[in-house]
């Protein structure tokens, strides 16, 4: 009836899983029932829960990468603190607890910390800057935001009900087969990943439908914004690589069910195909990661230096050089594993040529910056922050480009210093910059900068502390995933990096005191224009938080920064544009077939871990009849009437004309 | 609600031609070419053309076990080579019911298109038919072939083999699932707009289906074949 | 669909404006569309018997007959997608034939490049055990690949 569940299930006997999973159990439980109690629900049912409105699943994607930032950076401090105490001793952790947590690290931060916060700014953001009301599927993106939080939700119950997988963050055939793994812990990895990969997928498909077919009026390919490009090549990439991954898990899980001989190394099987096949999805999937954040750099640092974008038109070159070529690079991933020279000498020259349009990007961020009157806000740092520490990640990228390196270097932890180097600095530095960027616009009131600078000095810091010990302990000849050492040169460093988590420990905290700070003081805070940064592109031009419809009426775009054009006419005149002819909006309905299906998909992930067959059967039937009741509905969108259109918008136009005015009469002053 | 809409009730432009949803009447069609002129594209463009990049990604998802198989066909172990378990008359069968069926779909799309009802739904069931047809073949296929101890665990070129083939014969599964759907859609709302879109899908769906069998007959059973 | 019914409303004519994949035309009479169709049929019903057929020529030279059966399957896609999908190269498809053409090149280098590693990196194997090895080693107990025959 219950397939494999038993009672064992649950880690009674392992205190540290046991105690942290009953922690974040009592604290969700606790914040549902307060949600309850306080009668909030109705309100984040109609809201946020059901709603298809893009900046609303938008924020709901930064919000659970958020949550899961901090439970991947948690796994991060057990590991830095068993490595602190395990010299010479078996530490705190046993190995199989050790290897759980360095995988559920590595799976939580790329797919539930880095991607839904990328997919949640790209969202939120590129609707905004198309000058649109909203993507191009809206129900879809909802169905795509739960799929997601359904994946998040499977790993996070991995921690109280089962294990999670050892094998590390790629399940590599035979460890992950169900000869030497027969546990749950690769089954919840894989349903997991393929259920999130299906909503990452499906959100992919949406963003380029949105990008290449609705755009203001006049907004030509090349007049959108540097964001919309690099949004446009990050989701074609998903397009491109999430099927290989969905198909090569989809393999392992024949493998581990039914007996299949894919990886499995007897009867013809190939564990190295394995490999092929995921890191041709996992290289383009850094660059999934890092192209949206290349976009917020580039918004940012125009935006606070005052000037266009340098060579807008070679940015957007580089960025679909990128987008080629990182799907010709993959082999890098495993260059030790045995194919021969030839293969790998064009493997690692396509890797290398990918540091040129890289390079090009930083040049124009630094010509951007040349001449321009620069405000350094907390975006603008994390920027800057970027910049000098991914040129470090990105030099010893190409170091680890070379094979003859690569082989030296190879599994050690200058391996994985790299990768953190490359990843933190662009994804999250990248996050955080477009996460203070669009706060204001999203929520209405901007974050505040003393605790938001106060966490960039602390996190870069400690970042900085951590890898550059990383990077040393790998020369010293560490391999990564150790539980224990006894070499006593890595001691010192060792102790240095755990000093340096720390540090990033007070980053992380002096953000969350941000965050509680600017909502407590969101009077002072309040962006009453739209505009709170002098921005250049369209979302600037509307008010903050958006009106559902986002535009009144769509913008005209007459060139490159729509909006800089519009706002510098405006200054020029002291008025504001010609007021539109104010017509009924139509928009979509809510719709709750998102989170039904999420739970549906829950439900199959849940029962096809366990081996509890009817319950994914039911799974399955309740998931196809959600579809074909939302296909059947005969009401799918309401209407805006004019009067209430001309209403909102007029509250913000006259806002932006005292604004105009006051700047008008101290320039005149 | 009305049943079958008359031509002149589909073609009235009001309100905001930029509006979202998925809105029955098809009003307000925007003249956008996509090429950044005129806004927005219409619904009609803006569906078909997602739904044509998510077939693309479907067509990489075959891709992988394309190349799984490619490189895996040699590792027969000590079960049967292609050659011994392919029989060809069965699948020259099998393509012409598909063949067929994609001819059928696209009569279809024409009924669609003139807004006639007992056209549409007699070239659907049609489809339904000989696409039911290939799956039942193709079922038969594998049970045979588990029947004489050539299941996909025995080497990995069967497991390969099972899954493309399993993979393509899933998808015609959910093809006929998604035509069941649309006939019962088109019988009781009539032409509305948005549901002769989700039927242009479906037509887009079957006939990629069609291509990637071209691809299966060729590179599995006719490559397979030559000894 | 009546958008051509829109279009002529509106005095645009289809080549300004975009098509959807798959759409028919619907200035075309049904007639015409059905014409549209069975060209495909006739051609791609061809394609495929010569498929089948050469597989078992004895006439001709055997290493030419995968080469065929490929060119007959690219052909017989393309037949597809011309008269089945409506993709056309004209100006209105842009779109749809640029989304298309990243598919093939991401298929080509998906299957080309797994291809090319494996067979690779399978040559530099060490050399095969012999077949009275324990069926459990976790060698394969065979050379696992010939290359491609592609």
């Amino acid at each position: 009836m219950l397939g494999k569940l038993t009672l064992s299930a649950i880690p009674l006997d392992q205190p540290v899983p046991l105690v942290a999973g009953a922690v974040v159990a009592l604290i969700v439980l606790g914040v549902i029932a307060w949600v309850v109690i306080a009668g909030h629900l109705p309100y984040l049912w109609r809201e946020w829960i059901t709603s298809v409105d893009h900046k609303r699943i938008g924020a709901m994607y930064c919000i659970l990468a958020l949550v899961m930032l901090i439970r991947g950076f948690s796994d991060a401090i057990l590991m830095r603190s068993q490595h602190a105490v395990a010299y010479k001793a078996g530490g705190y952790l046993p190995p199989e607890h050790y290897d759980q947590i360095f995988s559920a690290h590595g799976v939580i931060m790329i797919f539930f910390g880095a991607m839904p916060f990328m997919i949640g700014l790209m969202n939120f953001a590129v609707p905004l800057q198309l000058g649109v009301r909203d993507v191009a599927f809206p129900t879809l993106n909802s169905v795509s935001f739960w799929l997601t939080a359904s994946g998040a939700l499977l790993v996070n119950v991995s921690l109280v009900v089962g294990e999670f997988a050892r094998t590390g963050w790629w399940p590599a055939p035979p460890l992950s087969e169900v000869t030497y793994s027969p546990g749950v812990g690769v089954d919840y990895y894989l349903w997991a990943i393929q259920i999130s990969g299906v909503g990452t997928l499906l959100s992919g498909v949406n963003l380029v439908t949105t990008i290449l077919k609705m755009r203001a009026p006049g907004m030509s390919y090349l007049r959108m914004p540097m964001f919309c490009w690099t949004a446009l090549a990050s989701n074609l990439l998903i397009i491109a690589a999430f099927p290989i991954l969905t198909a090569t898990l989809a393999m392992l899980i024949l493998d581990r069910y039914l007996g299949f001989h894919f990886f499995t190394d007897s009867h013809g099987g190939n564990s190295m195909m394995f490999m092929n096949l995921f890191w041709a999805w996992g290289h383009p999937e850094v660059y999934i990661l890092a192209l949206p954040a290349y976009g917020v750099f580039s918004e940012v640092i125009s935006t606070f230096s005052g000037k266009p974008l340098f060579a807008y038109r070679s940015m957007v070159m580089a960025t679909m050089a990128i987008f080629i070529l990182s799907f010709m690079v993959w082999l890098h991933h495993f260059f030790t594993m045995g194919p021969g020279g030839d293969v790998n000498g064009v493997f690692a020259i396509t890797s290398m040529i990918i540091a040129v349009p890289t390079g090009v990007k930083i040049f124009d961020w630094l010509f951007t910056m040349y001449g321009g009157r620069v405000r350094l806000t907390t975006a603008m740092l994390w920027s800057l922050g970027f910049m000098v520490t991914f040129v470090v990640g990105g030099a010893t990228g190409v170091l680890l480009a070379i094979p003859p390196a690569d082989f030296v270097l190879h599994n050690s932890m200058f391996l994985v210093a790299h990768f953190h180097n490359v990843m933190v600095s662009a994804v999250l530095f990248g996050a955080f910059a477009g996460y203070t960027y669009w706060f204001p616009k999203a929520f209405g009131f901007r974050l505040d900068e003393w605790w938001g600078k106060a966490a960039f000095w602390f996190g870069i810091t400690g970042f900085v502390i951590v890898f550059g010990c990383f990077y040393w302990l790998g020369l010293l000849g560490m391999t990564r995933r150790m539980q224990h050492y006894d070499v006593a040169d890595w001691r010192p460093w060792i102790l240095i990096s755990a000093f340096g988590v720390v540090v990033m420990f007070v980053g992380l905290v002096c953000q969350v005191v941000q965050l509680v700070v600017s909502i407590r003081r969101r009077d002072s805070l309040r962006d009453v224009t739209g505009d709170p940064w002098d921005g250049r592109s369209l979302e600037w031009a509307t008010a903050s938080p958006p009106p559902v419809f986002n535009f009144a009426a769509l913008p005209e775009v007459h060139g490159e920064e729509a909006y800089w054009a519009i706002k510098s006419r405006a200054r020029e005149q002291m008025r504001l544009r010609e007021e539109p002819a104010y017509e009924p909006i139509e928009m979509p309905l809510n719709s709750p077939t998102g989170f039904i299906c999420a739970f549906f998909s829950t439900l199959i992930g849940f029962a096809m871990i366990w081996y509890i067959w009817w319950l994914a059967a039911a799974g399955f039937l309740g998931a196809f009849v959600t579809f074909v009741v939302f296909a059947w509905r005969d009401t799918v969108e309401y209407e805006i009437p004019a009067s209430e259109v001309a209403k909102v918008n007029r509250a913000n136009r006259s806002t932006r004309l005292e604004a105009l005015h006051g700047a008008g009469q101290r320039r005149a002053a | 609600m009305s049943g079958a809409a008359s031509p002149a009730s589909v073609t009235v432009l009001r309100g905001d031609p930029y509006h979202l949803g998925h809105s029955r009447d098809g009003h307000g069609e925007s003249r956008a070419t996509g090429r950044g002129t005129g806004g927005p594209s219409p619904k009609r463009i803006i569906v078909a053309y997602g739904f044509w990049i998510f077939i693309l990604s479907d067509i990489v998802m075959f891709a992988s076990f394309f190349a799984s198989y490619a490189v895996l066909q040699g590792g027969v172990s000590d079960g049967p080579t292609g050659p011994e378990i392919f029989d060809l008359s069965r699948i020259a069968i099998e393509t012409a019911l598909l063949l067929l069926s994609s001819f059928t779909c696209g009569m279809a799309s024409l009924a669609l298109s003139a807004r006639r009802m007992l056209l549409f739904q007699t070239a659907m069931a049609v489809t339904f038919c000989l696409g039911a047809g290939f799956v039942a073949l193709e079922a038969m296929e594998f049970y045979d072939l588990i029947q004489r101890n050539a299941g996909p665990s025995r080497s990995a070129f069967l497991s390969s083999f099972f899954t493309l083939v399993g993979c393509h014969g899933l998808h015609v599964s959910i093809g006929l699932l998604w035509l069941l759907t649309m006939m019962a859609q088109v019988l009781a709302k009539g032409f509305r707009s948005d549901i002769v879109r989700r039927t242009l899908c479906f037509a887009l769906f079957w006939h990629a289906l069609d291509i990637v069998w071209v691809g299966v007959f060729s590179v599995v059973y006719l490559m397979g074949s030559i000894t | 669909m009546s958008h051509a019914d829109h279009a002529d409303a509106e005095g645009l004519d289809r080549h300004q404006t975009e098509v959807a994949p798959g759409e028919e035309f619907a200035e075309e009479d049904i007639g015409k569309g059905i014409r549209g169709y069975l060209i495909g049929l006739a051609l791609a019903a061809l394609l495929t018997v010569c498929s089948f057929a050469i597989v078992h020529a004895k006439f001709v030279w055997a290493p030419a007959v995968p080469v065929a059966v490929i060119v007959f399957a690219i052909a017989q896609m393309g037949v597809h997608l011309v008269f089945f999908l409506h993709i056309t190269t004209g100006p209105d498809n842009i779109n749809n034939v640029m989304a298309l053409a990243f598919g093939v090149l991401f298929v080509v280098l998906l299957i080309g490049g797994s291809v090319w590693i494996m067979s690779n990196m399978n040559s530099n194997m060490m050399p095969a055990m012999p077949p009275s090895s324990s069926p459990q080693s976790s060698q394969p107990s065979m050379p696992m690949i010939q290359p491609m025959r592609h």
